[in-house]
Parts: C-alpha cells; structure tokens; sequence
C-alpha cells in the first residue's frame, strides 16, 4: 500500500469564508475511506480541490507514485490522471442511452480527432457489457438515461466513473434517495471497486457509512477533526459535540 | 465502413434521395435543360435557399448539437462570398480592360493594365490602386483556398479566446454579434479595400464563361449548391455519429460533467466552431455568384439571427429540420417582402405584407420556442414514431 493522493495545508477562502483551512489528507491504493461531516463541513470543496474545479489559495495536492502536483491542471487533464468523480445529483446524459453513456466513459483517447476516428470495438463492446452486468442494467443497455429511475441513474453514473478506469473515486452521496435494496447493492459495488483502487464516499448516512467498513474522516470547519475506525470517531466527544450531537 | 455507416442512419440516404429528386425535378422544368416552367431567376433563388441549407446545417451543428449560440455565422459565409468574389470581379474587369486597349496602336505594358483595372474596380472609392488583400486577386485557386483559410482562422482564433476563457451561453452569442458586426463596420468604410457600402457587384458575369447565357450558368451554380449541401450533410451526420456526436451532444447537455469524464471541453468546441465556420464560408463562395452583389449589409448582425430563427422554426438537432426551416422560411420570406402575398384589406388598416412579414416571422419564432420546441421536424419525428 503506497499514498496515491496527498493534500497538506491546503487552505481556500470564498468572500472572506474559509471553506478549507489548513487541511491536511492522505490516501492509500488501495483503500476505502468515508468522509463525514455536518453540512459547511467543506466535503464539496475538498472534492473541488482534487478535480481542479477550486484551485486552493495555497497548500499543496500530490498525485501518485512521481508526486505530481495537481494544483492549476485543468478538470479535464486531472481527470485523465486518473481520478474519477461521481457528484451527489446524479448528472448522466438523459438523451442518450445507457451504452452511450458508459462507451463516452470508457478509457480510451479522449482528443476530438482520436474520437471522430474512433472506431467500436469488440473489447469496448465487452467491457460496456461487463461493466453493465456489475451496475445492474444489462436489461437497460439502450433505454434512454432519462428515463432510469433514480437509484438506477446513481449505478449508471458509478458505472461511468468505473469505466474510466480511475485510480481514485471519489463518490458524493452514493446511496442518497436509494430504497434499502437499492443501498445493499451500492456497498456491494463500492467495496469491490476499493479492492483495487482508492474510493472517498461523501456520506451522511451512519449506516451505510458502518456497511462499508472502512477508515473514517470526519472535517468540521473545513479541516480534520478526527479520523480512525467508525467507533472510534462516534465515541469521539469532539465529534459529537460537532456533529453526532445535533 | 461507409456501408456502416449509411445503414446505421438511414436518414441521411433519404435526405440526400429527396435533395436528387428535387435537383433533377427542377431541372426538367427549368429553362435552360427542359420544360420552361421554371424561370432562370427562380433557379438562382432556389440554388440561393440551398446555400442558405448549408450553413442552415452548419448552425444546426454549432447551436443544436453542440449547444454553442452563435451569432455571427453570418460573418464566415460573407467572408466566402467575398473571398470569390474578389476573383470573378478582378477577372471580369481585366477582360474588358485588355479588350479596351488592345483598341490603342501602341500595346499597353502590364502596368499600364493593371492601373487600368484598378482604377475601374475601386474608382467607385476614390482610388486607383490595389489593396494588399487582393494580392492573389488574379488567381482563382487562391480565392478559393481563401474561401476555406480566412473563415477557418478566424473561427480558430475568435473560438480560441473565448472558449478557452469559458466564456458560454448568451455572453458567446453576445460576443459572435460583436464579431459579425465589427466586420460589418469594417467593411462598410471605403478604405477597407472592398469597396465599401458598394460592395462587390457583377458576380453573376462568370469570367472565361461570357458566351454562355445566364439560365445554362445558373443551372451549373444550383448543381453545384445541391452538390455541396449533400456532402456537408454527409459531413456533418458523419461527425454527429457514433462516439463524436455522443461527446458534443453531451457537452450541450453538461458540459461540466463531460470535463469530469476527463474530456477537454474546449477543443471540442473550438474544432466544431472552425468546421461549420469553414462549410459556412463555402456556402457564402457558392451563394454570392447567384445573388450577383454582395455589400458589407450582408454580414450585418441581423443576417446571423434570421439563421438561428431558420434553424429554431426547422427544429434544433435534426439536421434534415435546419433545411426544412431554411427552405420553407426564406421561400416564403422571399413570397412575401417580393409582394407576392396579396394585401389584406381590414377596412380601417391594410395589412402590408411588405411591411408585416417580420412580425409574421417575429411572432412564428416567439411561438415556435414557446409552444413548439421541436420546430417543423418533430412533425416527422412523430410520424416515423407512430409508423413504427
């Protein structure tokens, strides 16, 4: 097990609003790891950081084994590095359908003129059957993303995120609005997905957060007030003071 | 590969099926090749509407598949129109300059031919001497190397700075009306090297081609429109194909997310804004010996919004919709302002058709995007639905 992503004194301020202050994070690959905490926590902006949406006001953000740093890349290159993000509304393609959206997904060149030539082929074809058969849409390969229901579009976009073939994931709200059933089968694909690679999942839900059974962090205030199994950061008198309290 | 991909969209088969019947329709009634029934001036208006569907597909490409509002398309097809236009005058005029000296005992040195042609090309100005810009003015092969390269450029260069600063929705629509109308304000002036508000006029007169009359020309140039519409619509159905069209209809659709999947949004963009920028430009090359003038009005920012108001009544992601829109459009808009619509009569106010055929046009756009999202092709989209 080897650090993949690193961030150390990260800071960003919006209008005078420290969202991050002074973070401090750091990843293995492969490993699970939830992140928690109350709403302004700045679970969002700790995601923006890592794809490049936010470029923080100062810190630094390491990426992999040459310690690349991420800062000032662009989303789109960051994302080619490698790291896949999932956003808590699910945002699939509704016009299109379900394969369509995970062959645009799938690793491959991503030039506009390696796209125009691209050509289908039998692996991507079979990737896109494989990957359909893990998220539970075999049956759906060509409906419409718009007209899946809601729990469905989350796996498709899980779906899209495993296709990439990223080395980190990065999951916000993966089970939110999903029946229980629906839950069962997100945990079953996110701790299999972390048997090779690095997932974050952003959660609010204690329970699903026990299921997967992994190291938890908790931010407050835009910074780490705990970390370490879900026992002990619940037994943390800090934590649910902040959090668990309300 | 071509045999896939025809037989995965079938569409473009019937479209380019019923643009053949068309041609070949028009030309057994036309003057020149066969019944008589449609006259010349007719046919250049309906090779002028073909052109029109050319860049028609052009916008539809840029603002219905790839969600970028441009207004200033315009710009690209006038740039073309200019771009030939410069030959076919420059070679007219020296054609009737040699022919008048050679009348003089002495025979005239090259300068004395080139003053003579420039005199009579910009005299209308108030100069005798060639701008830079129409270096390779003699050279026809030139002309039409330029007809792709300037608007090409200028795409590129225009798409680059905005799109790499992200600059999207009505603030790029804004920015493309600036572009279409500074070069409108350019052209207008008199050093400008185009002649100013005169613009370039005699374009119908094709050099080397004097003998033939009119009607056998302008069934050459309607071939020709005909010609071009079908392959830049097998161009662009081609490039909205498989994987390609699936990356630009999603980043119309979410552009943020497709940055996520790890795609550079911005050469996307920029690569489908230079391509119909350069079809656009073809279209103006082919459009403007039809129309026999072309002025600096042409490229006003006005000509650009008619375009998207085509492309919204034909229906927006449907190619075969932008020529259905353009045509049907600029068909009856031509009916209309050419006093073909009879006047209404309401007793107390005449209804001028002249007059209020743009508030006609005004209020079927306002309803179109109100009531009708789908424009003129969801008729067929519904149709094909219910056959099946």
């Amino acid at each position: 097990m080897s650090t993949l992503l690193e961030l150390s004194g990260v800071s960003v301020s919006f209008d005078g609003f420290k969202a991050i202050n002074n973070l401090a994070f750091q990843i293995a690959e492969p490993e699970m790891r939830a992140i928690i905490g109350p709403n302004g926590a700045g679970k969002t902006t700790f995601m923006d950081i890592i794809t490049g949406k936010t470029t923080p006001d100062e810190g630094h953000v390491l990426w992999g084994e040459k310690s690349i740093n991420l800062i000032g890349k662009s989303e789109s290159m960051i994302a080619r590095e490698g790291i896949g993000r999932k956003f808590q509304k699910p945002t699939v393609f509704e016009n299109q359908t379900v394969r369509e959206n995970l062959a645009m997904a799938l690793k491959n060149p991503r030039g506009p003129f390696e796209v125009l030539l691209y050509r289908k082929s039998t692996e991507g074809a079979a990737r896109i059957e494989a990957l359909a058969a893990e998220i539970n849409l075999t049956e759906q390969l060509t409906r419409n993303a718009g007209e899946l229901s809601h729990g469905q579009k989350q796996w498709l976009e899980i779906g899209m995120l495993l296709a990439q073939d990223p080395r980190l994931l990065l999951v916000d709200e993966p089970a939110a609005g999903m029946t229980v059933s629906e839950r069962g089968k997100t945990t079953e694909i996110l701790v299999e997905a972390a048997k090779t690679r690095a997932v974050v999942v952003v959660e609010h839900d204690m329970e699903f957060v026990r299921r997967l059974n992994c190291k938890v962090t908790v931010l407050h205030e835009g910074s780490v007030l705990a970390e370490g199994s879900i026992d002990h950061v619940t037994q943390n008198p800090e934590v649910i003071d902040v959090y668990l309290g309300r | 590969m071509r045999k896939s991909f025809f037989a995965e969209n079938p569409s473009v088969l019937w479209f380019l099926a019923c643009l053949g019947l068309f041609t070949l329709g028009v030309t057994v009634l036309a003057e020149a090749t066969g019944a008589g029934v449609i006259s010349t001036s007719f046919v250049k208006t309906l090779g002028k509407v073909l052109c029109l569907c050319l860049i028609a597909i052009a916008m539809d490409v840029v603002w219905g598949y790839c969600g970028i509002l441009s207004l200033g398309h315009f710009a690209f097809f006038g740039i073309g129109g200019y771009a030939v236009g410069m030959w076919l005058m420059y070679a007219r005029t020296e054609a009737i300059v040699t022919q008048n000296l050679a009348e003089r005992t002495i025979p005239p040195t090259p300068t004395e031919i080139n003053d003579a042609i420039a005199t009579q090309i910009f005299g209308v100005v108030g100069s005798t001497e060639f701008p830079m810009i129409w270096a390779f003015s003699h050279s026809l092969a030139l002309q039409l190397l330029l007809v792709v390269l300037v608007p090409g450029l200028l795409a590129l260069v225009f798409g680059w700075l905005a799109f790499r600063s992200r600059v999207t929705g009505v603030y790029l629509s804004i920015l493309t009306q600036a572009m279409t109308l500074a070069l409108a304000l350019y052209l207008f002036q008199n050093d400008s090297g185009l002649r100013g508000n005169n613009g370039l006029s005699g374009l119908q007169n094709i050099p080397g081609f004097e003998a033939i009359p009119q009607s056998v020309i302008s069934m050459a140039f309607f071939w020709a429109s005909a010609v071009a519409l079908g392959l830049g619509y097998v161009l662009f159905a081609r490039v909205l194909s498989g994987k390609m069209g699936s990356v630009i209809r999603a980043i119309r659709d979410g552009e943020a997310r497709v940055r996520f999947l790890g795609y550079h949004v911005e050469s996307y963009k920029l690569f489908i804004f230079t391509l119909t920028a350069v079809v656009a430009g073809i279209a103006g090359a082919l459009y403007y010996p039809q129309a026999g003038i072309i002025n600096p009005a042409e490229v006003a920012p006005i000509a650009s919004i008619y375009l998207a108001v085509w492309v919204a009544i034909g229906g927006r992601g449907r190619l075969y919709g932008a020529v259905i829109g353009t045509a049907f459009v600029s068909l009856l808009s031509s009916w209309f302002t050419g006093g073909g619509a009879p006047n209404i009569n309401l007793g107390f106010y005449t209804i001028q058709w002249t007059e209020w055929w743009l508030v006609l046009l005004g209020v079927s756009f306002v309803a179109v995007t109100l009531f009708f999202p789908g424009g003129i092709g969801m008729i067929f989209e519904k149709l094909k639905r219910n056959a099946s």
